[in-house]
């Protein structure tokens, strides 16, 4: 079946099932905030005073951040260095989570009216989050880095060595196999994708942190552990870069 | 060709089943127990089996799983493969009056269902492979399987009410 019938038939799915679905959110959506109410209720008042407090630090580092920046843009205007920050992102709020464990995605409210189209990175929580793989009129699903089919190019410290994480699953992290002893990695190294000719990331998203490093038996490689470093768990708001892969 | 005819069950079934799906993306797409998804839209021809249905343990099955395949990036059409072996398999069980509430013992209904969840889980992955996707079995496959078991115990009495109430309003319509 063409992908351009499954759409059509996508678009026709949820169409018919909107009415029903909303149905059941107006009924099932104040019984949950009733009991979540209820039993937060102090948390929420805590987590309130810790926000404002937080926010007012974070005013305070903005400002000077701000000043901060203006001298990086000058620096890399002069030494015509690719900067992450300057890429466009269009904010997207994560409206619904993957409805299967066999898959690792959510859906946001933006879509190709907003200008996210297939293929573009998604960062969220100041890290690597994922990638559109479909995208309608206001609505695009992206394909989290810990599912099953991802792989990301990937590289650490300075550069030198490539390696392709994999997805392990929703909440099961990351892995890399079969990385070379001299490559000298250690739990706390960051990884960030490596942007090469093709890739499907642009240079630089912090993408996970090694957690542990087994030496693979009966080889002279490790397996590693990767903790994501963006919290996939707590996504609300995401950024879409506005980027595409050259290929 | 035969004469085509409608069965009056087929229209509130297939309301249902959409009420169904909706409950399935609102409250347990997004309410997770271990962190796993309950699906309950295996559970629904799980139950029009139990209450004797066939053909609609199939049909909803079928329309449950096709629907529930469009929202998710899974292999199309693998959640109602499995839902239609599922309600089949319990419908065989449910002709039989193996899981008739009023007369079987109390827990014999929530036992079939329980069993029917905790074998989707691992059917589907292995469903995957003729699907030519072969990395569905590195997620939580077990944990899927013990979560779904236990919750398809749990509601397997309501929701076989709600079953046979829905295939009875047909019944003296069938030729």
């Amino acid at each position: 079946m063409s992908g351009g019938i499954v759409a059509n038939l996508r678009r026709v799915a949820n169409v018919v099932v909107a009415p029903f679905s909303w149905t059941v959110s107006a009924v099932a959506r104040p019984i949950g905030h009733l009991f979540a109410g209820a039993v937060n209720y102090s948390d929420v008042v805590a987590q309130n005073q810790k926000l404002r407090y937080e926010l007012g630090v974070a005013e305070q580092h903005a400002n000077q951040a701000w000043s901060l920046e203006r001298q990086a843009q000058q620096l890399t205007t002069q030494l015509n260095v690719p900067f992450i920050g300057a890429l466009s992102s269009v904010a997207a709020q994560v409206t619904s989570l993957s409805p299967t464990n066999f898959s690792a995605t959510i859906t946001i409210s933006k879509g190709r009216k907003q200008g996210v189209l297939v293929g573009m990175p998604v960062v969220a929580n100041g890290g690597l989050v994922g990638i559109v793989i479909s995208s309608g009129a206001n609505a695009s699903t992206v394909q989290l880095i810990t599912d099953v089919n991802s792989s990301i190019g990937a590289t650490f410290g300075n550069g030198s060595a490539t390696l392709i994480i994999s997805g392990n699953g929703l909440n099961n992290g990351l892995g890399v196999t079969s990385v070379p002893l001299n490559d000298n990695v250690a739990p706390g190294t960051v990884f960030s994708t490596d942007g090469l000719n093709g890739a499907l990331y642009p240079p630089g998203l912090p993408i996970a942190t090694v957690t542990k490093a087994t030496l693979t038996p009966g080889a002279a490689t490790f397996d590693l552990t990767l903790k994501p470093t963006a919290d996939l768990r707590n996504l609300t708001y995401v950024d879409v870069l506005l980027w595409e892969p050259s290929t | 060709m035969g004469a085509f005819y409608v069965r009056r069950q087929l229209i509130p079934a297939a309301i249902a089943t959409l009420f169904v799906l909706a409950i399935q993306l609102v409250v347990f797409s997004g309410f997770r127990f271990a962190d796993v998804v309950i699906m309950f839209v295996w559970l629904w021809p799980v139950a029009m089996g139990i209450a004797g249905y066939t053909m609609l343990s199939l049909i909803v099955g079928l329309v449950a799983g096709v629907f529930f395949d469009l929202h998710s990036v899974t292999p199309f059409g693998l959640t109602a493969a499995i839902g239609m072996l599922l309600g089949y398999a319990t419908s065989r069980l449910g002709r039989e009056g193996v899981g008739d509430l009023d007369s079987a013992a109390w827990w014999v209904a929530p036992v079939i269902a329980a069993g029917a969840g905790f074998v989707a889980p691992l059917g589907y992955t292995i469903g995957g492979f003729f699907a030519l996707d072969f990395q569905l079995w590195r997620g939580s496959v077990l944990a899927m399987m013990v979560v779904n078991a236990s919750a398809f115990f749990i509601m397997a009495r309501p929701v076989v009410r709600v079953a046979r109430a829905i295939g009875r309003l047909g019944e003296g319509a069938i030729r």
